[in-house]
């Protein structure tokens, strides 16, 4: 039973890990894929702690969703905020 | 043969899983920032720090690192929830239609004629 | 705020993700859910595992392999750590300021008190973290990066304060030299770079019984929480 629910909680976080990185990758609002990223990140440590490998868990939702996210958010905000496409609008 | 302790923690844990689902409920349902921001600080201060403390109830021996976890919620959650609704505010997100009273936008006025007179 | 999917500008990076994808795939599929790769009698895990506690004292084994039977590569990891915050620090510091057209808001007294009030407790849990690197999970790295994001926190906050940069380098290259040093009386006494020269000292289980291993972890977590103070600070700009 716990072998399953704990298959079951694996597979759900890593499809909404998925989802969140192709929309982070689609988007064109950059702070929007920096939140994005750093909800990937957030899950990842979850599923690290799943795995039993609470030091990279602690190591990756630090740097991951905290560190990493305000440099990309310093950077946005000392360039510009919209992705300019390429091509066609 | 179920402990009056575990219980006590499962009421606590059934009111957080509660409090988390109308967090998340409200989430979806509810029409602008301020209201949606309102109910997810409403899922973290009841839901999770609820749930800390029946964990903690249930296994006395993560009492004292549930208290910290819930005092550290405490200290943290409103910090939080204040600064994103500030910082939505600021720039420029619209109150909903229905909304019927601001008091944050006059408040903010006055603070900067008092300010630019200064 | 007008958001368009264009799918095709896309396509090499989702390529390339499902690919990425496939090679970790192929190279794990036949290992079972959740089991050792190596699973032989005689294998390097297997030994660090059953012996570690005994030898170093340390009853985390990650701490125990990371500093002190990896040692050297560890020093090898903060220097490229080091290289790396060095470099991003030279070019985002030659470059010219922000435009400064937008004043921000002034933070309000719910923030600052509440920073204030919070800012300690980050950095003694960080503290924590990186001095019980060898009894629970974290260490220097983790214990590091929390206490940076505790004066992150300040630095948004308080705008207008100055992060004190050469401080922050004094203190790095001082981390930086005890780490090196701990490694040459290492080498001093037991003839061995980052020999665990102290060792017997308590149970294993107690804060002293890891010989020099907190001490390593308490410079790299002061040599982590001053880097990345720093190239937050510089990259934030209006200081340089």
């Amino acid at each position: 039973m716990m072998e399953e629910l704990f298959i079951a909680l694996w597979v759900i976080m890593s499809i909404l890990a998925i989802a969140m990185a192709i929309h982070a990758v689609l988007s064109r609002d950059l702070i929007k894929a920096t939140i994005l990223m750093a909800g990937v990140s957030l899950i990842a440590s979850f599923l690290f702690v799943l795995l039993r490998a609470p030091d990279v868990a602690m190591a990756e939702a630090s740097i991951g969703s905290a560190l990493t996210a305000i440099i990309l958010v310093l950077a946005i905000r000392n360039t510009k905020r919209f992705e300019e496409g390429g091509g066609e609008k | 043969m179920i402990g009056i302790q575990t219980i006590i923690g499962m009421a606590f844990i059934s009111i957080g899983l509660l409090f988390q689902f109308l967090g998340a409920l409200g989430l979806v349902r509810l029409p602008d920032v301020y209201n949606r921001l309102q109910a997810a600080t409403k899922s973290i201060t009841m839901g999770a720090i609820s749930i800390a403390i029946g964990v903690g109830v249930i296994d006395l021996s993560l009492l004292p690192k549930a208290l910290l976890v819930v005092i550290f919620l405490m200290l943290t959650n409103p910090l939080s929830s204040h600064a994103i609704a500030r910082a939505a505010y600021n720039s420029g997100v619209p109150l909903w239609k229905g909304s019927v009273v601001d008091r944050y936008g006059p408040a903010l006025k006055k603070l900067q004629k008092r300010r630019g007179r200064s | 705020m007008m958001e368009r999917y264009d799918i095709h500008r896309s396509i090499p990076a989702i390529l390339l993700a499902l690919l990425v994808a496939a090679t970790i795939f192929y190279a794990f599929v036949e290992v079972g859910f959740g089991e050792a790769k190596v699973d032989e009698e005689g294998s390097v895990s297997n030994r660090f595992i059953s012996n570690s506690t005994q030898e170093t004292g340390s009853s985390n084994f990650v701490t125990a392999v990371v500093v002190n039977y990896r040692g050297f590569d560890t020093l090898g990891e903060v220097t490229v750590l080091f290289l790396a915050s060095a470099g991003m620090g030279a070019i985002v510091s030659a470059l010219p300021a922000g435009d400064k057209r937008k004043r921000p808001i002034p933070p309000s007294l719910i923030l600052t008190a509440g920073t204030r009030l919070v800012l300690p407790l980050i950095i003694l849990f960080g503290s924590y973290v990186f001095v019980h690197g060898h009894l629970s999970p974290g260490g220097g790295f983790q214990g590091g990066v929390i206490i940076a994001s505790g004066l992150l926190l300040y630095l948004v906050i308080f705008p207008e304060w100055k992060a004190p940069h050469k401080a922050l380098a004094l203190s790095e290259s001082l981390a930086g030299l005890s780490f090196a040093g701990i490694g040459i009386i290492g080498l001093a006494v037991g003839g061995i770079f980052l020999d665990n020269v102290i060792s017997g000292l308590g149970e294993a289980g107690m804060l002293v019984s890891a010989g020099l291993i907190p001490l390593i972890y308490i410079a790299i977590g002061i040599k982590v929480g001053a880097e990345m103070t720093g190239l937050v600070a510089r990259m934030k700009g209006g200081d340089a």
